[in-house]
């Protein structure tokens, strides 16, 4: 057996782009080399304007989704706002960090637009909590490193939010055909300040 | 046998009272009197310093608190309790708040933790409530309330802060929380011996849109109609919170680092307010 | 944060069993240098973030704040560098409030020792101490085991073989406030070339008794040359089956939540 990262497959990347940021997965959900779904989103709602992708051992990204979406309710009724970003990110990374000696086999990513400064922010964890801020791009899962060298090749600063759609998504098609756990069609997120658009996308099934 | 119920705390009498927690308010309303204005662009804390005889030592410690960078905190009551609620109010900030959010917890979050202490005592065996009230004073950030945008929609005239409910907007917030554990917000409050007078006095005095320094003065003036001994920088405290103060940092170069917005004055800075009285 | 969960760490040994291999953590594979000098003592960093061979992050931050006066360079597990030290932090913090005094590097070396030796070195933490206090300047290397040292120059990380020799050929002693930092920022340099776990740029600290700068991105000696050409996709590229806008006013729809007026408000918070 590989690793518990590679047993289910699965991609997820993020990119920030001019006043708005970009979030994308692939759908597919494997055993091994069966696949099983290809229905299965990896992208899950914090709120209006952060959205957390997980990719990783499939049981860890129900019950790791399942726990955040637990915390920031809690929060949310303790504190009578939404959480922002960069808090969320912290939140993540401190879940994350707590468990650092029997580790959920997730690699989540983060993005989203904080409305107190209307600054886009995405951020990627190892699976013990570690924060990679990245002023680009981050990326996660079985095509973490095709989806690498798709970014550092398409993405460029102050990309529009139509511009964004196009290059993330081009980047993560390109990335997951050449990933055979990975792929199966995709969601892809583009948060602007006070609209959010998602898409689903055609790719290839096999 | 009047005090029959005062033996346990988690005893109601048959009135309905718990008369422990009216005796800590007495605690409370015999204490020095502490007052808290809250201005558009800042809050001061005020209270006496009183030295019993001449022959003891000027105070090491201050009876105005800071617990986190932007918030500051003073008491009417029992010292020896005070700081105790001190040491758990900065613990739980960390513990509760900027272990798991790396950022310090808002006011009201904040209140709510100490206030939780405090009612805590009033239902657990063996302790006793907490002989003080406290007024706490912070900042937060986010948007503050003069920078909601008034926008027309559909005819009619709507804040939006690109915000909902209620702590989301920052800004300053002055609290009261007492040996109960009930917390009341405030424009501006005193508590104490003298409490009642100075909350007059506070009624007449205060204006909507002050400015800090404007509280201050009127803190000071406050003060001074309660006061008994002389006014000075040894026996007058004052707390602020203000602007962030980035050279009490002790560090730079670090992106977005700001000062602490809570600081104790200086003995001098307390003169030269009396002075300009 | 200490209060670890391992009700995970069952099911993860028997996958460890079945042969899986422990997930990867980011390491920073890194160069890490300090060094004292007259009047102060200087850190500093390069700023690479590794998981394997794959570069994780090119410009991360491994000088970590513990006090205004005492900061950290970190090697070893991110993770652990980086919540070891936010926890000596915090502790730092609330100890100094109590006892309104400035914190002291000893103090902070103590902690982490004692906290890392409580964990058997499974707290992958390397880290160099430095900072000044009432007592003076000093500079300190804890190991994830919890030994420590004490030394007027050190070097820790991947490329910490590669540091030190920039160290024993030019350090002497009684150096200035900029000598100590070009010495410093060469021997990043030395393992930022020379290794391949260490890269980007130099990140620098110095402390003296009165204030601590942090020079992010002091040298910037590998930056990206700039595309001369894009790859943009024109609007239309990608063939989307399905598209959904949720825009915030949509949302208000389902939110019970209203901002009241002044008037009609409770008036609980302002």
């Amino acid at each position: 057996m590989g690793s518990p990262f590679s047993m289910n497959g699965g991609a997820c990347v993020a990119m920030v782009g001019k006043d708005c940021v970009g979030i994308a997965c692939d759908l597919r959900l494997g055993m091994q080399a069966l696949t099983v779904s290809n229905n299965f989103p990896k992208i899950f709602g914090i709120n209006d304007s952060v959205y957390l992708g997980l990719t990783g051992l499939a049981t860890d990204v129900a019950t790791v989704s399942d726990l955040f979406r637990f915390k920031v309710n809690m929060y949310r009724l303790r504190e009578e706002r939404n959480i922002s970003p960069d808090t969320f990110a912290n939140l993540v990374s401190t879940s994350l960090y707590e468990r650092r000696f029997g580790p959920y086999f997730v690699s989540p990513v983060v993005a989203g637009i904080n409305q107190t400064s209307g600054k886009p922010f995405i951020c990627g964890f190892d699976s013990i909590g570690c924060i990679d801020f990245a002023k680009d791009f981050i990326v996660s899962g079985t095509a973490s490193d095709q989806l690498f060298g798709m970014c550092e090749g398409l993405y460029e600063p102050d990309l529009g939010p139509d511009e964004l759609f196009e290059t993330l998504s081009q980047a993560l098609l390109s990335a997951v055909d050449r990933d055979a756990l990975s792929g199966w069609g995709a969601h892809v997120y583009i948060i602007e300040k006070d609209k959010v658009t998602k898409r689903l996308l055609k790719g290839r099934q096999d | 046998m009047a005090d029959r119920y005062s033996f346990s705390l988690t005893t109601f009498s048959p009135s309905g009272k718990l008369v422990q927690i009216e005796y800590a308010l007495n605690a409370v309303n015999n204490g020095v009197t502490a007052l808290g204005i809250k201005a558009t662009n800042g809050i001061v804390l005020a209270t006496e310093k009183k030295s019993s005889s001449p022959l003891i030592e000027p105070h090491s410690s201050s009876k105005v608190a800071l617990i986190t960078p932007n918030i500051g905190m003073v008491y009417s009551g029992m010292g020896p309790d005070y700081r105790v609620l001190v040491d758990r109010a900065r613990k739980v900030s960390h513990t509760g708040y900027k272990r798991v959010y790396n950022e310090y917890p808002p006011t009201r979050i904040l209140v709510q933790d100490v206030a939780q202490v405090m009612q805590a005592a009033t239902q657990s065996g063996g302790v006793r409530p907490y002989g003080v009230s406290l007024l706490i004073a912070g900042w937060d950030d986010g948007i503050l309330p003069e920078e909601e945008l008034e926008v027309e929609v559909e005819g009619e005239k709507k804040k939006i802060s690109g915000k909902t409910g209620g702590i989301l907007k920052g800004g300053p917030s002055l609290y009261q929380v007492d040996p109960s554990g009930s917390y009341f917000p405030w424009k501006a409050t005193a508590i104490g011996k003298s409490a009642t007078s100075a909350k007059t006095f506070l009624e007449k005095r205060y204006t909507e849109g002050l400015e800090l320094e404007d509280a201050i003065h009127i803190a000071l003036l406050t003060l001074k109609e309660t006061i008994e001994g002389e006014m000075n920088g040894d026996t007058v405290e004052i707390g602020i919170v203000g602007p962030p103060e980035d050279g009490l940092l002790g560090y730079e170069g670090v992106e977005g680092a700001k000062g602490p917005r809570f600081r104790v004055l200086s003995p001098q800075e307390v003169e030269d307010y009396l002075t300009s009285l | 944060m200490g209060g670890f969960d391992f009700s995970n760490h069952n099911r993860n040994v028997a996958l460890h069993a079945k042969g899986m291999p422990l997930p990867k953590a980011t390491s920073t594979g890194t160069t890490i240098v300090g060094c004292l000098f007259d009047g102060g003592v200087v850190i500093a960093a390069d700023t690479r973030a590794t998981s394997g061979p794959i570069v994780a992050d090119k410009n991360c931050e491994k000088l970590h704040y513990i006090a205004p006066n005492i900061w950290c360079a970190g090697a070893g597990t991110a993770a652990d560098t980086e919540f070891t030290t936010a926890l000596m932090a915090s502790n730092l913090e609330l100890h100094s409030l109590s006892t309104g005094r400035k914190p002291r590097v000893v103090t902070c070396m103590t902690m982490l020792k004692q906290h890392l030796f409580r964990y058997q070195g499974h707290i992958g933490a390397y880290l160099v101490v430095a900072g000044c206090d009432p007592t003076g300047s000093h500079l300190f290397t804890v190991h994830a085991h919890g030994s420590t040292d004490k030394l007027p120059y050190v070097t820790m990380g991947s490329g910490s073989l590669a540091a030190m020799s920039v160290f024993e050929t030019s350090w002497q002693g009684n150096m200035t406030r900029d000598e100590a930092v070009k010495l410093c920022s060469e021997a990043i340099m030395a393992g930022i070339f020379n290794d391949l776990g260490s890269g980007s740029n130099v990140d620098v600290c110095v402390i003296t008794p009165e204030k601590a700068t942090l020079l992010r991105n002091y040298i910037t000696p590998n930056v990206r040359e700039k595309k001369l050409r894009n790859y943009k996709f024109p609007k239309g590229t990608t063939a989307v089956l399905n598209e959904k806008v949720i825009t915030k006013e949509d949302i208000s729809k389902y939110v019970t939540v209203h901002e009241l007026q002044d008037d009609e408000a409770m008036d609980v918070d302002s």
